[in-house]
């Protein structure tokens, strides 16, 4: 199947909202104005593959033209592209590619060998055509807006070139008059600043849906409130399967890319089966808590949707871009100036909502992970801060201690003989509390195992087993 | 046995969901306190290519103390002596017990990539680095040749 064909098939099939699928590039209007171009650079006789010949070098924006290197034939055609940033006034101009010629001024012969009979023929008379007094006429030398007065584009774009050329000075350019391809780059121009006007305001829009549920989630979770008691342990594991599949970017030592819409489809995928499979969904059984998972599953599918519509836009551009050069042969596709460049729309727009929800949803509901002691790895209770500013359960200080190591853990200081009661951090001591009643209940009583076997050894465990 | 600290469960897990590139420990099925370890030689080092065997043991009181860990495959270092034994302070004085098997099998394949004869255990091994270090490195290849070839499947 042709791309154009499964591009459309994608908006129209893939459930995207119809302001997107207007907003998309349109791929088949722009294919129609390559072909509208090709038919005008034929009727001058530059078919590809003899333009291709011709052409010395597509002006670069992002670089001043390269030198050409000394043995190559002098080749007699230009082709522009200046988006007119340099416009006068600070006014930006309309993006307008010119394709420029040159011939002896004299004469308004063309040189080259590589021009079949008919072609020059064509170009000779488009060159008297057009009248070398004409305003599209070019002067070599740097002519400070000598009859340039009536648009003032004339001295723009070619003239850094000047130095590196080592033709005779009585050429002058003609430019060939073409329509369509600067229509392709203005429908191109105006299609890429509606994409990024749309990523604007979906951005702006899911702010809006995010926060929401973020409110609702944390007065859901607010550990206050006795009626919340077992659905926050629910929430919290939901959000942890949710951070552990790293939907959208990768977390660990390998992968800490960006994932691609499939990719992250896939995970997310995953998320959903885990969930269900561990029963934490039916778990829910308040119907506006269930309304608000929806809700929080539906912004990762705007997620999705947003980046699989700004990956396929961002393959539609490029491929377009690939048709343009090869049906003619003006190679612009390695030298677009930065307006015409993808706006990032899908990665973007995905990188900002999951800070959103990281900040606004996930931040509500601690997980248990952020408050583990770096030594058993269980919850810090009770949480003892050495002078150092590290915090560790008091069972594993208590083990230190009796073993007299002194020195921190994580930043060996030696501070830990001195910690006493003192360093009971009360404040995280409630937190936790609030925060995970039950992993503090089992850390609790591990604790006071310990301490019981510390006191009457190892039989102390047995006995407790049997209880 | 006591039940395994929920320390060494998390440890293993995180082993396992998030391997660390070209090192694997894998717990015995009857010993979960025992691991079987490969580290892969790493690029650029003598080693390269080779598949080194290890064994790791985490005591009683791990992490108060730390891991015992030993090369199985032979290997020619300067800080491994014949029995497999490695010189590396974090096995050691600068043990703590924040560090987890991870990072010790990181630092044991960096030590790999960068042998330090200037504080040997293996001391033939490092007077003849020091003597001269071509020839040392040359033989350490060809003992990774011969002691630490992947198998072929
Ligand atoms: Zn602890
Ligand atoms: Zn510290």
């Amino acid at each position: 199947m042709k791309f154009g064909q499964v591009f459309k098939e994608a908006l129209r099939n893939e459930g995207f909202p119809p302001e997107w699928i207007s907003s998309a590039i349109s791929y088949s209007q722009l294919k129609k104005c390559i072909n509208r171009l090709t038919a005008e650079l034929a009727q001058v006789g530059l078919d590809p593959v003899t333009l291709e010949k011709l052409l010395r070098h597509v002006e670069d924006y992002n670089k001043s033209a390269e030198a050409s290197t000394a043995d190559e034939e002098f080749r007699p055609f230009e082709y522009i592209l200046s988006d007119g940033e340099r416009g006068e006034g600070g006014k930006k101009k309309v993006f307008r590619p010119k394709l420029l010629f040159y011939v002896e001024e004299a004469t308004g012969a063309l040189h080259s060998a590589k021009l079949d009979k008919e072609t020059r023929e064509k170009l000779q008379m488009l060159a008297v055509e057009t009248g070398m007094s004409d305003l599209r006429v070019y002067e070599e030398e740097e002519s400070d807006g000598k009859g340039g007065a009536a648009d003032g584009k004339e001295s723009n774009g070619h003239a850094n070139g000047n130095g590196a050329r080592s033709h005779s000075p009585s050429l002058c350019a003609i430019e060939v008059p073409l329509t369509s391809d600067t229509e392709f780059f203005t429908k191109l121009t105006t299609q890429l600043s509606s994409l990024e006007a749309l990523q604007l305001k979906e951005e702006k829009r899911m702010h809006t849906e995010i926060e929401d549920l973020g409110r609702q989630i944390a007065r859901f979770t607010d550990p206050d409130r006795k009626a919340n008691k077992k659905l926050l342990a629910v929430w919290r594991q939901i959000f942890q399967l949710y951070l552990e599949e790293a939907v959208f970017f990768g977390t660990t030592e390998r992968d800490h890319s960006a994932h691609g819409a499939e990719k992250a489809t896939t995970r997310f995928n995953e998320f959903c089966v885990k969930i269900k499979e561990t029963g934490l969904v039916g778990k829910i059984k308040k119907r506006e808590q269930m309304e608000a998972l929806e809700t929080f599953m539906h912004i990762n599918k705007e997620i999705l949707q947003g980046l699989r519509f700004g990956e396929i836009n961002h393959t539609a551009m490029s491929k377009i871009l690939k048709k343009f050069d090869k049906r003619t042969a003006l190679s612009i596709k390695p030298h677009l100036p930065p307006t015409l460049t993808y706006p990032q729309f899908s990665q973007h727009l995905a990188k900002a909502v999951c800070a959103e929800v990281n900040t606004q949803i996930l931040s509500h509901v601690p997980q248990i992970d952020d408050y583990s002691c770096p030594m058993c790895m269980d919850i810090k209770w009770r949480p003892v801060k050495l002078g150092c500013g590290h915090t560790f359960c008091i069972r594993c200080l208590i083990v230190m201690q009796t073993r007299k190591q002194n020195r921190c853990p994580l930043c060996r200081e030696k501070c830990v003989e001195k910690a006493n009661s003192d360093n009971l951090d009360l404040e995280l001591a409630d937190f936790l509390k609030k925060w995970f009643p039950e992993e503090v209940r089992q850390k609790q009583k591990y604790n006071e195992l310990m301490a019981g076997v510390d006191a009457y050894g190892e039989v102390y465990k047995e006995k407790c087993a049997v209880m | 046995m006591a039940a395994l600290p929920k320390r060494i469960v998390k440890e293993t897990e995180r082993l396992s969901k998030e391997p660390v590139p070209g090192i694997s420990a894998v717990p015995h099925d009857d010993n979960l306190r025992y691991f079987d370890v490969t580290i892969d030689g790493p690029s650029q080092s003598p080693y390269e290519g080779g598949l080194f065997r290890l064994e790791l043991f985490l005591p009683d009181d791990y992490p108060m103390t730390p891991p015992k860990v030993r090369f199985l495959t032979k290997i020619y270092h300067p800080n491994i002596d014949r029995l497999g034994r490695i010189c590396l302070d974090v096995l050691k004085s600068n043990w703590s017990p924040a560090l987890q098997i991870r990072t010790i099998l990181l630092s044991i394949q960096a030590l790999l990539g960068a042998p330090n004869p200037d504080d040997p255990l293996a001391n033939d091994v490092a007077q003849a680095w020091k003597e001269d270090q071509s020839k040392a490195i040359e033989t350490a290849k060809q003992w990774t040749a011969q002691h630490a070839a992947r198998p072929t499947a």
